[in-house]
């Protein structure tokens, strides 16, 4: 099914309650954000820094490679989703790991690392609350950030078999069947929201500490992380590290933001992977890799809020999806660049600016094959006498063979009344 | 100063009152005003439907000789903008130019209340107001320009119509557009108003769809876009 029919599937169940509750988030991040005075100035500012990742990009994963290893971090490199599943599975196969406790990373979920690891005879525990009610669901996240905000606390009762459906109650069971697999799983993996080239560190923003769970307990802690995440160095992070809980869920920072270094206690290692981001530096879509998956542009996106993120069908929903989907799988995905109003505000909220609208009318180029049609119609419109052939032919169209043409308008609203007379004529 | 009055192709045929008011308007505040014949359209709905457009170019051939160009539309202007053509930067949407260039305020302050819908591409693409996205102090052009009394929706979110998108996603458009009628017509907003609401915007396409949910819903208001009220206010000066 296509953008449109999950969008009316899903907005007839749930719609209002979804658009209210991040809307009520957005709120909360404007708030926020109008706290720091030189928040405009902050954002210019990731956004250059982030322009200079880009553009530098090879050099700074030979500098981080070469400074974490200094640290005391493995790491290893991956070309694309595969080689990293295969890099992952034999780090546990050599310490015969049967279960491991993971927390929130966009990578793994675009390397479909749960599934190959489970077939691979490999238990996976999802350990963000959010995640974690999904995973059990049997469901995809449908917000980066908020995975579960498509779900109710009805729905979190009836997974663990509650009637109780107080959300404090039923954190805290989730919390104590969590804290039994944190304590029994041989190996942690986590993503990294930052890596620090200067220092060869990896930084892991969170509001459970689950991740810090994950890599204290556990003699193994793995990082999968994609190599656009890099910062040049420690003062740079800073500046992200003031934006980015602010800009994803109005929270001055994170409750635990943790700066990892070498494992004290056991083994840590890095996997860069690359899949597709080298070569996607060379397109007209490079932009994409500025991302620093705060989420806002999904949250204040106006059909997002309404159609849900499963309507993208993608890992990554929203408008930032509908950038990196279709790179993808094409053919797939080719309805989610057009599932925009091109209303702007993702621009705004992008605390490193990537040019959104500009990005989404590219993608529609993309994914849209050239049409003879079209192409003469376009043509045509060049001659002001043409035009007004057109127009005469419009005119003379019976309405209801306007409103078969235009159906998709004319199912909900009333079309509007064609004048007799042009103004000019 | 010569000025160019671009018609955008969709209200030269659907909303050509918004064309006579623009041009009444800007005539009796003493602009001279042309209307080259041959222009056509800006080339928006072939750059936002994924096709490739020279009709931006065809525009500056037409266009190039005058100081100003002004069009009752902010997404027109908006695509002429991110064309980065000679003409670029001298092309403005009607309420920009009579706010920026010509520094009128308070053209209709005798006027009634009346309802903005403030569209994205006047609002996040021109800067005509500020957006709640960014943290900027609080201005608005157009009610700057209006001196009326001026009510807002509580959200300033795309009202749904987005060209292509009415077609593609007619459903979620429909909910956009019905939502944002709710919001511009919010109590607060009715409390003072006795007579049929008027909700007025610079974008035509954002009020045609609202008017098309508004007919379908029964809601009962008035869209008239800003060049007629400024008509008809400076006519009553």
């Amino acid at each position: 099914m296509k953008h449109y029919e999950l969008a009316i599937k899903f907005y007839k169940k749930q719609g209002p309650r979804h658009d209210k509750a991040l809307w009520a988030i957005r709120q909360k991040r404007d708030k926020a954000i109008k706290e720091v005075k030189e928040w405009e100035i902050l954002r210019t500012k990731a956004s250059e820094i982030k322009d200079y990742v880009i553009e530098n990009l090879k050099e700074l994963v030979d500098e981080f490679i070469k400074n974490a290893k200094k640290e005391g971090i493995e790491v290893y490199f991956a070309k694309d989703a595969k080689e990293h599943n295969e890099i992952v599975l034999n780090l546990l196969k050599e310490i015969n790991a049967k279960k491991v406790v993971k927390s929130k990373s966009m990578l793994t979920e675009e390397c479909g690392l749960n599934e190959f690891l489970e077939k691979n005879g490999i238990k996976v525990i999802d350990t963000d609350l959010g995640e974690r009610i999904v995973q059990l669901r049997g469901e995809k996240p449908s917000h980066i950030v908020l995975p579960a905000i498509h779900t109710t606390k009805e729905d979190v009762a009836e997974i663990l078999g509650e009637s109780n459906t107080d959300p404090t109650y039923l954190t805290r069971k989730m919390r104590k069947l969590l804290r039994e697999e944190f304590l029994s799983a041989d190996a942690g993996i986590s993503g990294a929201n930052f890596l620090v080239a200067e220092k060869g560190y990896a930084v892991v923003c969170t509001n459970e500490g689950n991740a810090d769970l994950g890599a204290i307990l556990p003699p193994l802690h793995i990082i999968s992380v994609g190599i656009e995440k890099i910062v040049p160095n420690m003062k740079d992070l800073g500046v992200f590290l003031r934006i980015l809980a602010r800009n994803a869920t109005g929270q001055a920072i994170t409750t635990y933001s943790t700066i990892f270094g070498k494992k004290e206690n056991g083994k840590r290692v890095i996997i860069l992977v690359d899949n597709g981001r080298f070569d996607r530096l060379n397109t007209q879509f490079k932009e994409t890799l500025k991302c620093i998956r705060c989420s806002a542009c999904l949250t204040t996106c106006p059909v997002f809020r309404r159609s849900g993120g499963h309507s993208y069908r993608y890992i990554i929903p929203g408008p930032i999806g509908s950038l990196l989907a279709p790179l993808v799988d094409k053919e797939e995905y080719k309805d989610l660049p057009f599932a925009c109003t091109l209303c702007d505000s993702c621009e705004m909220v992008c605390p490193v600016k990537i040019p959104f609208s500009k990005q989404l009318r590219e993608m529609r180029k993309y994914v849209t094959n050239e049409n003879i049609i079209i192409k003469f119609a376009e043509k045509s419109m060049h001659s002001a006498t043409m035009f007004k052939l057109f127009s005469k032919i419009i005119r003379l169209t019976p309405k209801p063979l306007l409103e078969m043409v235009l159906r998709e308008w004319s199912k909900y609203k009333a079309l509007p009344l064609i004048p007799k007379e042009r103004f000019i004529k | 100063m010569k000025v160019g009055l671009f018609v955008p192709c969709y209200i030269n045929e659907l909303f050509p009152e918004v064309a006579r008011d623009t041009t009444i308007l800007l005539r009796n505040l003493g602009v001279n005003l042309e209307i080259p014949r041959n222009q056509t359209c800006c080339g928006q709905p072939f750059l936002n439907s994924g096709y490739e457009s020279s009709l931006p170019q065809n525009f500056e051939e037409i266009f190039k000789k005058y100081d100003y160009i002004v069009a009752p539309s902010s997404s027109c202007v908006a695509t002429i903008r991110e064309a980065n053509l000679s003409v670029s930067n001298k092309t403005f949407e009607l309420v920009e130019f009579l706010h920026d260039i010509l520094q009128i305020r308070n053209l209709a302050k005798n006027h009634q209340p009346v309802i903005l819908h403030n569209s994205c591409h006047s609002l996040r693409m021109l800067l005509e107001a500020a957006p709640s996205e960014l943290n900027i102090p609080y201005f608005n052009k157009v009610k700057n320009v209006l001196g009326c009394r001026v009510l807002e929706a509580r959200r300033d979110e795309c009202c749904g119509f987005g060209g292509v998108f009415s077609v593609k996603e007619g459903f979620i458009s429909y909910v956009m557009g019905k939502s944002k009628l709710d919001d511009l017509l919010n109590e607060d907003n009715l409390k003072d108003i006795k007579d049929i609401p008027i909700i007025t915007g610079v974008d035509m396409s954002c009020l045609m769809h609202l008017k098309g949910v508004a007919e379908k819903e029964n809601i009962k208001a008035e869209f008239k876009h800003i060049a007629t009220i400024l008509r008809e206010a400076n006519e009553t000066l």
